[in-house]
């Protein structure tokens, strides 16, 4: 086996790349979409210079959930050349940085900055190992080439280096992420019920959920950022994309012995939440540390357990719906602020049987309507296997919000809903 | 050329000092708890939403750090970090007496890229500015000052040089950049949108390491 299918470090070619992605999409929006805020010149970069940082008035989608995706495109120039984590989140830093200054004659924009930035590495990060984990460098033939078409939606910028590199075909050994030692996936289609999504009536609608865990914090030490992360996506008949919710560990650390009965860890995540739909618009970046537990049941260490989880977090930059508040065209605020997650469920091999979530969420607005707001998600998860790996799943939450603002009233609403889905669970898991 | 060639032979075949097979284990640039304070001149640049151009001016800078250690290149801390403009206030029309001060409250990463004290700096956390502007006299003569103050969230980068002075101290040399996101202002009966206030200094500190 060769082991040149694995990228040598090369941060010069991150860069490179990075600024080939900048002028690349910045020249197809001027030329072949006509946009005007594409139109950049030396004057506009002198403007953008002397200026400095504003807020944008973009919509809710483009700046939380798109941007972010591209950050994760700079961040993973950095890892398809070779540079570990924290090696390539300054690339994705760099990369939203200037994307601002020298390729839009807007102003820059805090906002995408942020989101970019830290939204770019969480996502990134997790984009990646997903793509290498989809690849295969001892695969071939056409069930090779099935693969890595398959993670290019995921880690396009890895994709499109492989393949320029000639590595699509090149027999090889694969990097580490490749195999995540122990993982869940679970995919679920069914109907979601809603009420107030537009109105007091009961929407009912299609919806798909996709979650997956990768690595298990109980199963091994921790090794790098990201070794264990969590990722859930909701895509609903009406409105497409609802949900897209990703936490990865920064580091982890054990905090009782391995063959214990009851274990705990104190973890550091990096989080990145998107929910959008026509009830409720929240986001944000974040940062949260706390406590990870397992409380075996019965004498096999690898039979059921509980699972518990108390975070406090740090939201970096948040994002909540404030209609008619908000800057300009915008309808929702920014800030930055704090939370707490609290979680406990059953689970077997890190599959989740049963599942107990609360999260509450303070946001001081720094652009848009000066308020505070606050947000309380409570969620209850039920997963009945039927055979091997096909069940049936009842979701329900409620959504609560709580907005203070200096010159209006409060505004107060609540959105429950519910999701009963078939799923399917594929895992696999080291004890 | 062939002169040249002969030269070039010679180089190579010249004996070279063999390099050592242990290098010494390089110093870390901190150790442990370590703190550090320092002071220096800064820049303010203060924007806001729907302003058509921004206002700038010089201040005195502060800041204190105290943190831990990662690794051996890497360091984390929390900063505090403030500039005061006393002469300035929000915008060039306030008259003196006014006082702008801005600042950030932060988790930093120190990063030493090498065996030498250059280190690279970035981080993130929460902002404060206050804002106090001299207005209508008050009865007895007092002046009043229309004082407002806002919150919101800062970001931070630098760029630093640890001077070994001592195996305990060193001077640090400083250049960053803080961006404030404060909010809305309000001063008197005038209504600022989504202040955004960047902020540049160099600093000398005094490290304890």
């Amino acid at each position: 086996m060769q082991s040149d299918t694995l990228p040598r470090p090369n941060a010069f070619r991150a860069i490179g790349q990075t600024i080939v992605l900048n002028t690349v999409v910045n020249r197809l929006d001027a030329w072949a979409r006509n946009r005007d805020w594409a139109k950049v010149g030396t004057r506009a970069w002198a403007r953008n210079i002397r200026l400095g940082w504003a807020w944008d008035q973009d919509g809710f989608a483009t700046n939380v959930f798109a941007h972010p995706y591209h950050g994760s495109l700079y961040f993973n120039t950095g890892r398809a050349s070779g540079l570990s984590f924290l090696e390539s989140a300054p690339i994705a830093m760099f990369g939203s940085w200037s994307w601002e200054y020298f390729c839009e004659t807007e102003r820059p924009s805090l906002n995408d900055f942020l989101l970019s930035s830290f939204g770019g590495v969480t996502l990134g990060e997790m984009f990646h190992r997903i793509g290498e984990t989809i690849r295969d460098n001892t695969a071939t033939g056409l069930h090779r080439t099935f693969r890595e078409l398959a993670a290019m939606p995921f880690d396009p910028m890895g994709g499109l280096n492989r393949l320029f590199r000639g590595k699509w075909k090149r027999l090889g050994i694969n990097p580490a992420e490749h195999d995540p030692k122990a993982y869940v996936l679970r995919v679920g289609v069914g109907g979601r019920f809603a009420r107030r999504l537009v109105n007091d009536s009961m929407a009912r609608m299609g919806t798909f959920v996709g979650d997956l865990s990768y690595g298990d914090a109980f199963a091994g030490k921790y090794r790098t950022p990201f070794d264990v992360f969590s990722i859930r996506l909701i895509v609903n008949s009406q409105g497409g994309l609802n949900a897209l919710n990703g936490s990865g560990r920064l580091y982890g650390r054990a905090l009782s012995d391995s063959l214990s009965h009851i274990r705990h860890q104190f973890a550091v995540n990096q989080r990145y939440d998107y929910v959008n739909n026509p009830a409720q618009s929240f986001g944000g970046v974040s940062v949260e540390a706390g406590i990870d537990s397992r409380w075996r049941l019965g004498a096999r260490r690898d039979g059921f357990g509980i699972r518990t989880a108390l975070f406090g977090d740090g939201i970096i930059l948040g994002a909540i719906d404030a209609p008619g508040t908000g800057t300009g065209l915008r309808d929702y605020d920014f800030g930055p602020g704090a939370g707490v997650r609290w979680e406990a469920g059953l689970d077997r091999h890190g599959a989740r049987f049963f599942t107990l979530l609360g999260r509450v969420a303070y946001i001081h607005t720094a652009s848009g309507g000066a308020a505070d707001h606050l947000v309380n998600v409570s969620t209850l998860e039920l997963a009945i296997p039927v055979t091997h790996r096909v069940g049936i799943a009842v979701q329900t939450s409620i959504f609560d919000r709580e907005s203070h603002y200096t010159n209006r009233p409060p505004d107060k609403r609540d959105y429950p809903e519910g999701r009963f889905m078939l799923v399917w669970t594929k895992g696999a898991s080291t004890p | 050329m062939k002169h040249a060639l002969a030269l070039m032979t010679l180089v190579l075949l010249c004996p070279r000092p063999a390099l050592p097979q242990h290098l010494p284990t390089p110093e870390r640039h901190r150790r442990g708890l370590w703190g550090e304070f320092g002071f220096g001149p800064g820049y303010v640049r203060i924007a806001c939403s729907g302003c058509t151009d921004v206002v700038g001016t010089t201040g005195g800078t502060s800041y204190l750090r105290i943190g831990g250690v990662i690794s051996r290149n890497v360091v984390i801390g929390f900063e505090l970090f403030s500039l005061l403009d006393n002469a300035f206030g929000f915008t060039p029309q306030d008259s003196a007496g006014a006082t702008a001060e801005t600042g950030t409250a932060a988790i930093i990463i120190l990063w030493y890229p090498g065996r030498h004290g250059l280190y690279f700096k970035g981080g993130v956390g929460a902002a404060f500015g206050q804002f106090s502007i001299p207005a209508d006299s008050g009865s007895g003569g007092t002046v009043v000052a229309d004082t407002s103050t806002g919150g919101g969230m800062g970001l931070t980068f630098g760029v630093g040089w640890d001077i070994a002075i001592s195996r305990k101290f060193a001077l640090t040399a400083n250049a960053a950049s803080f961006v404030t996101a404060l909010g809305d202002v309000v001063t008197g009966n005038r209504h600022v949108d989504d202040v955004i206030a960047s902020m540049y200094n160099i600093s000398i500190g005094l490290t304890i390491r």
